[in-house]
């Protein structure tokens, strides 16, 4: 219980931290619609298959005690995952958020701005029209998060009542032989993938 | 007093609007050509939602997309999509909006907003939203979103009627007629000009073919159609 509560805060925290920057980011480069933006876009989209293990790899170095971020202490911690599992998501949410930004543009976007709002009002405007698509998109990019691996055994290194989340868990219940508990964890993984997958269901039947 | 000077309008390479000019003095102007003759790009490009690729769009002499006032002018210009496009919300929230963006309190704004719809017999479905209305129904409230408004300049109507029936089509060209507003109407309709008067301008793939009388279009109409 311990572990699943743990993967869930620690993926949930890694999703608001991408949308922090990746909401703008995406907002920003569907309203420049210039060749640069299609360019950002195109880079993002391509790092959407990038491995974790590399991110792992990229950050270790990183947050280790000689490296750059080595300052703030934070490799083998749970705040190193979820910058791990924020930075393997933000390529997947800038660019489908991207499509839905750029879709709503030429419609409520639009409409907003041709009945008298300004840019503010009409970009607020747009995010409450594409919230369902949004929290569609949240919801596909917190799977992606909780069932990752390599990130959270690299930077997180799998420290237990700390730094243990289920897929770690399930890594270091087989590598000890001890596949019970492995099908037992990988269960409750299945289980919450399955529920976020409902919730996305529910979402679109909302929307509809 | 709207000019168009030389304006070119691209989507991505293909040329949409090719070197247009022309200048908007009438009360009423229709904007007639096929489908995908450039008809609703132009009326963009009039109604300030997109800038030309080139060429120049003139309120009063001046580029709003230079001069730093193009927020201020949009709040006296109105633009009406073909495809009604409703937000969130019931129909009167969706009528209301306009005023409430101009800065008027949400009570007088629903009020003024229920009244506009009741001149449209949309009383009974103004608590509705818009999965819950026809299309008919939403190309009503989409027209009676701008015609709520009082203080336009211009207001830009893509296919104004292509949706409704007879007794609304009549509806919306009574109040059209009656609006103190210069109007711009694109539209497939030849018929619409004979019946709300107005000068025309014909366009096709993406050029300026014609910008004629009423009475040169009465004698073209009827060639046409006989």
């Amino acid at each position: 219980m311990d572990i699943t509560l743990r993967s869930i805060a620690i993926s949930f925290s890694a999703v608001l931290l991408a949308v922090l920057w990746s909401i703008p980011l995406s907002l920003a480069i569907s309203r420049s619609r210039t060749k640069v933006s299609a360019v950002i876009v195109s880079i993002f989209t391509s790092l959407v298959g990038i491995p974790t293990v590399l991110i792992g790899l990229v950050l270790s170095t990183l947050l280790s005690s000689t490296g750059l971020l080595g300052f703030l202490n934070l490799l083998y911690t749970p705040y190193a995952i979820i910058i791990g599992q924020a930075l393997l998501i933000t390529p997947w949410l800038v660019s489908l958020s991207y499509d839905v930004f750029f879709n709503a543009r030429n419609t409520y976007w639009e409409l907003v701005i041709s009945i008298g709002a300004d840019y503010r009002t009409a970009d607020l405007i747009m995010l409450r029209e594409t919230l369902p698509e949004i929290l569609v998109i949240l919801l596909l990019v917190f799977s992606r998060a909780i069932g990752e691996l390599g990130i959270a055994l690299i930077v997180g290194g799998d420290i237990e009542g700390r730094t243990r989340v289920l897929t770690t868990a399930i890594a270091a219940a087989i590598s000890k032989g001890d596949f019970t508990s492995a099908f037992y964890l990988g269960g409750i993984l299945v289980l919450v993938l399955v529920s976020i997958s409902l919730m996305v269901r529910l979402l679109k039947v909302y929307k509809e | 007093m709207i000019r168009l000077e030389d304006v070119w309008y691209f989507h991505g390479k293909s040329p949409i609007i090719k070197g247009i000019s022309l200048t908007l003095s009438d009360s009423v102007t229709y904007v007639i050509g096929q489908n995908a003759s450039g008809k609703t790009t132009l009326l963009k490009l009039m109604s300030l939602i997109i800038p030309p690729t080139k060429g120049e769009v003139l309120y009063n002499g001046e580029n709003p997309w230079r001069s730093g006032k193009l927020l201020k002018l949009r709040k006296s210009i109105a633009y009406v999509h073909e495809k009604p496009i409703l937000l969130r919300g019931t129909v009167v929230d969706n009528v209301a909006l306009p005023l409430i963006l101009r800065g008027i309190p949400k009570n007088e704004a629903a009020e003024r907003a229920r009244d506009i719809l009741r001149e449209f017999g949309l009383e009974n479905i103004e608590n509705k939203r818009r999965k819950d209305i026809s299309s008919g129904q939403a190309q009503l409230v989409s027209l009676c979103r701008v015609f709520v408004l009082d203080d336009l300049e211009y207001i830009f109507l893509d296919e104004p009627t292509s949706m409704l029936d007879i007794e609304n089509r009549r509806r919306v060209i009574d109040f059209i007629r009656r609006k103190h507003t210069k109007k711009v109407i694109a539209t497939r309709d030849l018929a619409l000009p004979l019946q709300l008067p107005g000068r025309v301008m014909l366009i096709d793939a993406g050029e300026l073919r014609g910008n004629i009388t009423l009475e040169e279009y009465r004698t073209r109409f009827l060639s046409y159609i006989y």
